[in-house]
C-alpha cells in the first residue's frame, strides 16, 4: 500500500494527471478526479470517469446521487448547499430533511425541479441516468473511489468544488493523520498479522482490488481471500476452513441476517481458530462500504479488532 | 353378467342430457348405441363407466348398483375403447397394454406379477397386435393404435367392452377390420359389447340389437331390422333414407335418398316416359324445380320404379318383367292427357316397352309439348332392330324437341314463357 | 437391470464427489492439496499425521453437501417427472405450480425483514418453505373448480402467479439493491450452505415423497393418456392429481427452501431418463430419482471447483451442462415427429 500523498505532491500529481487524463479518457479506465484550474472564470476539472467538467462558478445548489458524496459534502461543511440526496443517504442525520431524488433510478423530474447547478454522484449510479440531466444543462461529477487515497483526494476535490477548500483540506489532513496513526502501529516490523476473514454476506468476502482488502491490509491483517480471482468472491467453505482465519469480522447491513452464533454453527467451522477463540466480530457495513470520511472510522475499528493490544 | 339400466336421467347443470333411459344388456350381446350428435350416447357411456358418477344408482351390474363399486371394480367391469388415443410420451405398445392391468394390481410394491404378463400377451394376441409389442405407440397407424387399445381393454379382463365410435378415424378397410375384430371377441370370448356407432350400416351389419337415442331419450331398441326403418330414421336424424337388405347377408342397410324436398302436388305437371334407370336424374331434377311429376310405364323392380317410389310420385306400373299391358298403356295415356309436358328419357327400348314411344306420339298428336332427352346416341339401347331410332327421328320430325338435359329443357320453356311455376 | 446401474452410478458419484473440492485430492489444490491417502484416512477416521481440519473438510463440509445435493437432485427430478405426467406436458418442471416463485418471495423477504436475529438460522428456509406452500395452494385453488383439478387452468395460473411473484421478487431486490447480490446464490441455487441438519431435515420427506410417487407409476402412465382413460383404467385421476401435486410441492419446497432455485434438473433429468428407459413410470420414476441425485452431485462438484477457492451457483452449472447435453440427447434420439 502506498503512503498517502503529501500536500505539495498533490500539485505535481495533478499536473501529471492532466497529461494522462486525455489519453485515459478514451480507454474507459477509471480516472482519479482532479481540479485543472480554479479562478474567477470558474472551475475546470476531470472527474473519476475522466470527464472534463467546466463550472462557471461555485455551485449553490447541489444534488448528491449517492451516500458517499453526501457524506463527503456534509463533512467538508457544504451541507447547506445540498438540496437533494438519493434515497440511501442517511448520514449525517440532517439529510433526513432533504428532498429525496431516487437512487439507481434517479427521478429526473424531481432533480430538475430542485434546479441544482451540480449533481455529485458515485459510480454506483448508471451514467445514462446522469447524462439525462446533463442534456438538460445540469452538470455532474462522478466520484469513483477505489482506494483510501482516493477518499482523501475526493474530499479535497469536493472542497474546491463547493468553495470549502479550507475545511476540506483540514478534514483530509486530519483523516490522513488518523490513518497514519493506525498504519504506524499496524505496519510496524514486529506486528504479527492475523489471518482475517471479512464477510459481508455468508461466504461472500472482499477479494483483491476491493476496498475491504485494502482496509484489512492497512489494519494489519492478512486477508484470506487476497489471492482469489475476483473482487467480491463467494468462497468455498472448505477453502475458509483450510485458510483457518484467526479473526472473523462480519458486517451488518441492510439485509444481513448473520450472527456470530450462525457463523460458529456453520458445518465444519467449529475447528477454525477464530471460532474456537471466539474472535468473531461485527461491524457496521456503512463503515466499510461508504467511501467517505467514515471509512477511517472503519479502519480504526477494524484495526482495534485485529490488534486490541495496540489500540488499547 | 347382466347389465341393466333403469330410469337413468342425467343433467349438466340445467340441461337434461339423458331422460329416463331404461334397457338391459344380456351376457354376450352386441348392442349398438346410435343417435344423432348430442343425443346423449357418449354421456350414457360415461355414466356406465362412472366417469360421470351421478347416474350410477340407476345402473345395475349383476343386480348390484354401480355406485357401490370401487373404481377398480368398475374398471374390471367395463373397459373402454375411445375414438382415438394419442400421447406425446414414448410409451411402447406393451406399456400401453400393461395399463389395462391397473385394476388387477393387488400390491403397489410388486412392480409386475406373472399373471399380468400373461394377460397382456394374451390380450395382444387376441387383438392381433403381438407383433407390435416393442414399437412406440405414437408411431403406429390409427388402425394399429385401436388394436392396441382393444388389447389394453382385454387386459382389463372386463365383463363389458364399451366402444365409443371406435372406427371414426379409420379408413373403410380399417373400419371393417376393427368391427370384425370386435365381433370375433364378442362371439369367441362371449364378451358383452356396447358400442356407440355412427355408421348405421356398420351398426346394422354387426349389432345384435340397436338402441336409438334422440335428445336424451331412448327412441327405440331392438334388432336392427326393427329399429332401422325409414320412418324412425327420418324422425331421429331428419334424413330420408331407403332401407334395403344386403343381397348376400340379408342385413338391412340404408341409403340416403335424394335430399330434395318431397314432390309437390300443385306444381306444373310433367309426365315422364322412362325405364331401365334412365329416368332418375330427370325425375329428381324436375322435382327439385317444383314440377309435379308422374312416370310410366315402369316395371316393378326397375330401378326407375324404385326412384319414383322414393320420390312418392304417381307411377304407372306394370308387373315385373312383363310387357306393357293394354290397361297400363291406357293408364299411361290418361296421365299424358292431364299434363301439358311430356319428357322422354333415353330408356332402352325393347318389344315389351315400345308402347312408351307410342305414348310420346300420342302426346304430340294431342298437342302436348314433348321433349326428348339425349343420352348421347340412342344406338345401343335399341333392342328392336332400329325401329326405335326410326321412331325417335319420326317424333322429332313431328315436333318433339330434342334437349341435352333438364336444364336445357327448362331454358327453352322459360324462353317461350310457356311454363309458369 | 438399468435401475441397478443407476444405483451403482449414484454410489460411485457420491464417493468420487466427496474427493472433489478446492483442496483436492481431485480439484485445483488451492491453497494446498490433500493427498488421496490423507483423504481416505480422514474419511475413514483413521489416525494419521494429517492436519486436524481434514476431517472437518470431509465430514462437515463435503459429505453433508454431497448428501444434500443427492437429496435435492432426487427430489427435483422425481417431482419433475410427476409434474410432467400430471400436466401431460414434457415442458413442465417441479416449479410449474409456483414453488420457486413463492419460495423466492419468502427468501427475499426473510432478508428484508431481518427475522433471523429473532427466530434463528432457519428463518429463511422456513419462510421460503411456507411461502412456497402458500403459493402452491393459491395456484391449486385457481386451477380447481368444485373439487376438480383442471390442469390447463392450473398451468396457466402457475405461469401467471409465477410472473406476478417474479415481479414481487424483482421489487424486493430493487428495493434492497445495495444487497441484491446476496440473493443471487439463492436465486441461482447453491449448495454452499449445506450442513448435516439440512440433510436430516430433508432425508425423510424426500425419501417418502419419492417412494410415494414411484408407487403410483402405473397410474401416472394411465394419466398420460388422458384423465378419462385413467378413470376408465381404475386410476382415480382426481385423487392422483392431488396426491402427486401435494407430494411434489412438498419435496420441492423443502429442497428449494435450503438451497434456492436449482433449475433444469427437474426438467431435463426426466427427459434424459425417458430417452433411456422409456415412458413407463414404474421404471421412469425411480430412474429419474436416482439419476437426478447423481446429476446434481456432479453439477455441485463442478460448481465448487471450476474457480479455485470460490463457489459458483450450482444452477449455472445445471443449466450450462444440462442444456447442451439435453439437446444432444434430443438430436440423437429424435427420429422426426414426436419424442420417441
Amino acid at each position: 500500500m502506498e503512503k498517502t500523498l503529501a500536500k505539495k505532491e498533490f500539485v505535481i500529481w495533478t499536473a501529471l494527471l492532466v497529461a494522462v487524463s486525455s489519453v485515459l479518457a478514451f480507454t474507459g479506465g477509471y480516472m482519479v478526479s482532479a481540479v485543472l484550474t480554479e479562478d474567477e472564470a470558474g472551475i475546470l476539472l476531470v472527474d473519476d470517469y475522466g470527464r472534463t467538467i467546466k463550472l462557471d462558478k461555485i455551485p449553490e445548489r447541489i444534488v448528491s446521487a449517492a451516500p458517499t458524496p453526501t457524506e463527503i459534502l456534509f463533512a467538508v461543511g457544504a451541507g447547506d448547499l445540498v438540496v437533494g440526496v438519493d434515497d440511501y443517504s442517511d448520514y449525517p442525520a440532517e439529510v433526513s430533511n432533504i428532498t429525496k431524488v431516487g437512487s439507481y433510478t434517479l427521478s429526473t423530474e424531481v432533480i430538475i425541479s430542485l434546479q441544482p447547478d451540480l449533481v455529485v454522484s458515485s459510480d454506483l449510479v448508471p451514467i445514462s441516468q446522469l447524462e439525462l440531466l446533463e442534456d438538460r444543462g445540469i452538470p455532474f461529477v462522478v466520484l469513483a473511489t477505489r482506494t483510501l487515497d482516493d477518499v482523501l483526494k475526493d474530499i479535497r476535490l469536493v472542497g474546491i468544488l463547493t468553495g470549502h477548500v479550507e475545511e476540506a483540506n483540514d478534514l483530509a489532513d486530519s483523516l490522513e493523520e488518523r490513518i497514519d496513526a493506525v498504519t504506524e502501529k499496524t505496519m510496524a516490523e514486529d506486528v504479527v498479522k492475523p489471518r482475517v476473514y471479512l464477510e459481508y454476506y455468508p461466504y461472500w468476502t472482499y477479494g483483491p482490488g476491493s476496498f475491504g482488502n485494502d482496509l484489512i491490509a492497512l489494519a494489519g491483517g492478512m486477508n484470506i481471500a487476497e489471492n482469489t480471482t475476483s473482487e467480491y468472491p463467494m468462497l468455498s467453505s472448505e477453502f475458509i476452513i483450510a485458510q483457518d482465519p484467526e479473526i472473523i469480522v462480519y458486517t451488518i447491513g441492510y439485509m444481513t441476517t448473520t450472527t456470530a452464533e450462525e457463523i460458529s454453527s456453520r458445518s465444519g467451522w467449529s475447528g477454525i481458530t477464530a471460532v474456537v477463540s471466539g474472535d468473531i466480530y461485527s461491524m457496521d457495513d456503512n463503515l466499510v462500504s461508504r467511501y467517505g470520511p467514515r471509512i477511517v472510522d472503519g479502519l480504526e475499528e477494524l484495526a482495534s479488532l485485529l490488534h486490541p493490544d495496540l489500540f488499547a | 353378467m347382466r347389465l341393466s339400466v333403469s330410469n337413468l336421467s342425467f343433467s349438466f347443470g340445467d340441461s337434461k342430457v339423458l331422460r329416463d333411459i331404461s334397457f338391459d344388456v344380456a351376457n354376450g350381446e352386441f348392442l349398438g348405441l346410435m343417435g344423432p350428435n348430442g343425443s346423449g350416447k357418449t354421456t350414457l357411456l360415461r355414466c356406465l363407466t362412472r366417469y360421470l358418477p351421478d347416474g350410477a344408482h340407476a345402473i345395475l351390474v349383476d343386480m348390484k348398483p354401480l355406485h357401490t363399486f370401487t373404481d377398480r371394480e368398475v374398471a374390471r367391469t367395463f373397459a373402454v375403447v375411445p375414438q382415438s388415443s394419442s400421447t406425446d410420451f414414448p410409451f411402447t405398445v406393451k406399456d400401453i397394454v400393461m395399463m389395462g392391468r391397473i385394476p388387477h394390481v393387488h400390491s403397489r410394491l410388486a412392480t409386475s406379477r406373472k399373471g399380468d404378463a400373461e394377460a397382456v400377451s394374451d390380450a395382444m394376441s387376441a387383438s392381433g397386435c403381438a407383433h407390435l409389442e416393442d414399437r412406440p405407440f405414437s408411431e403406429l397407424s390409427g388402425g394399429e393404435r385401436q388394436r392396441v387399445i382393444i388389447a389394453r381393454a382385454l387386459a382389463q379382463e372386463p365383463k363389458v367392452l364399451l366402444l365409443d365410435e371406435p372406427t371414426v378415424y379409420l379408413d373403410i378397410s380399417g373400419q371393417l377390420e376393427m368391427m370384425d375384430l370386435i365381433t370375433k371377441l364378442n362371439k369367441e370370448k362371449s364378451l358383452t359389447v356396447v358400442a356407440v356407432l355412427h355408421d348405421i350400416n356398420l351398426a346394422a351389419r354387426y349389432c345384435d340389437r340397436i338402441a336409438l337415442l334422440n335428445q336424451g331419450r331412448l327412441e327405440a331398441i331392438g334388432p336392427p331390422e326393427n329399429v332401422l326403418n325409414s320412418e324412425t330414421i327420418l324422425g331421429v336424424y331428419g334424413v330420408d333414407v331407403a332401407v334395403r337388405r344386403d343381397p348376400f347377408t340379408h342385413n338391412v342397410f340404408v341409403m340416403p335418398r335424394s335430399t330434395c324436398a318431397p314432390a309437390r302436388k300443385d306444381g306444373v305437371r310433367v309426365h315422364i316416359l322412362c325405364g331401365g334407370g334412365s329416368g332418375g336424374p330427370a325425375m329428381r331434377s324436375l322435382v327439385e324445380n317444383g314440377f309435379s311429376i308422374s312416370v310410366g310405364v315402369l316395371n316393378v323392380l326397375d330401378s326407375d320404379h324404385e326412384c319414383a317410389t322414393d320420390l312418392r310420385v304417381r307411377i304407372v306400373a306394370e308387373v315385373p318383367f312383363a310387357q306393357i299391358s293394354d290397361d297400363m298403356h291406357a293408364e299411361n295415356l290418361r296421365c299424358i292427357d292431364e299434363t301439358p309436358l311430356v319428357v322422354v328419357t333415353p330408356f332402352p327400348v325393347g318389344p315389351g316397352n315400345f308402347k312408351n314411344l307410342e305414348a310420346a306420339m300420342y302426346a304430340l298428336n294431342a298437342g302436348k309439348k314433348v321433349f326428348i332427352m339425349a343420352g348421347g346416341s340412342t344406338s345401343g339401347i335399341d333392342f328392336v332392330g332400329g325401329k326405335a331410332d326410326a321412331y325417335l327421328s319420326n317424333l322429332i320430325a313431328s315436333g318433339a324437341v330434342k334437349v341435352d338435359s333438364v336444364d336445357h329443357m327448362l331454358q327453352l320453356l322459360a324462353h317461350e314463357g310457356a311454363v309458369k311455376r | 437391470m438399468f435401475i441397478g446401474l443407476l444405483v451403482v452410478l449414484l454410489l460411485v458419484s457420491a464417493f468420487l464427489a466427496i474427493l472433489v473440492g478446492t483442496l483436492g485430492p481431485i480439484g485445483p489444490g488451492d491453497p494446498e492439496r490433500i493427498s488421496f491417502s490423507d483423504a481416505l484416512d480422514a474419511i475413514l477416521g483413521l489416525k494419521s499425521d494429517h492436519p486436524a481440519y481434514y476431517s472437518s473438510v470431509f465430514w462437515d463440509v463435503r459429505i453433508p453437501r454431497v448428501l444434500l445435493a443427492g437429496l435435492v437432485g432426487a427430489s427435483l427430478a422425481c417431482a419433475g417427472t410427476a409434474m410432467q405426467a400430471i400436466f401431460r406436458n414434457s415442458m413442465a418442471d417441479p416449479f410449474i405450480i409456483g414453488v420457486s416463485s413463492g419460495a423466492a418471495v419468502g427468501a427475499a423477504s426473510a432478508g428484508l425483514i431481518g427475522l433471523t436475529v429473532v427466530v434463528g438460522a432457519f428463518t429463511a428456509p422456513m419462510l421460503a418453505f411456507a411461502c412456497a406452500l402458500v403459493t402452491v395452494f393459491v395456484v391449486y385453488k385457481m386451477g380447481t373448480v368444485r373439487g376438480k383439478v383442471y390442469v390447463d387452468t392450473l398451468l396457466l395460473s402457475g405461469v401467471a402467479i409465477a410472473a406476478f411473484l417474479g415481479a414481487v421478487v424483482s421489487f424486493l431486490i430493487y428495493f434492497a439493491r445495495e444487497d441484491y447480490h446476496q440473493l443471487i446464490p439463492w436465486l441461482l441455487g447453491s449448495l454452499a450452505v449445506a450442513k448435516w441438519s439440512y440433510v436430516w431435515i430433508l432425508v425423510v420427506p424426500v425419501a417418502l415423497g419419492s417412494f410415494l410417487i414411484s408407487l403410483y407409476g402405473r397410474e401416472l402412465n394411465a394419466l398420460l393418456l388422458g384423465e378419462e382413460t385413467a378413470h376408465n383404467l381404475g386410476a382415480d385421476p382426481e385423487f392422483l392429481k392431488k396426491v402427486m401435486l401435494a407430494t411434489a410441492a412438498l419435496v420441492t419446497a423443502g429442497a428449494v427452501a435450503f438451497t434456492g432455485i436449482i433449475g433444469f434438473v427437474g426438467l431435463i433429468v426426466p427427459h434424459m431418463m425417458r430417452i433411456l428407459v422409456g415412458a413407463d413410470h414404474r421404471v421412469l420414476v425411480p430412474a429419474a430419482t436416482l439419476f437426478g441425485a447423481s446429476f446434481l452431485i456432479w453439477a455441485d462438484a463442478l460448481s465448487r471447483t471450476l474457480i479455485p477457492a470460490q463457489e459458483l451457483p450450482v444452477g449455472i452449472i445445471t443449466a450450462l451442462c444440462g442444456g447442451p447435453f439435453f439437446l444432444y440427447l434430443l438430436r440423437k434420439n429424435r427420429t422426426g415427429g414426436m419424442m420417441s
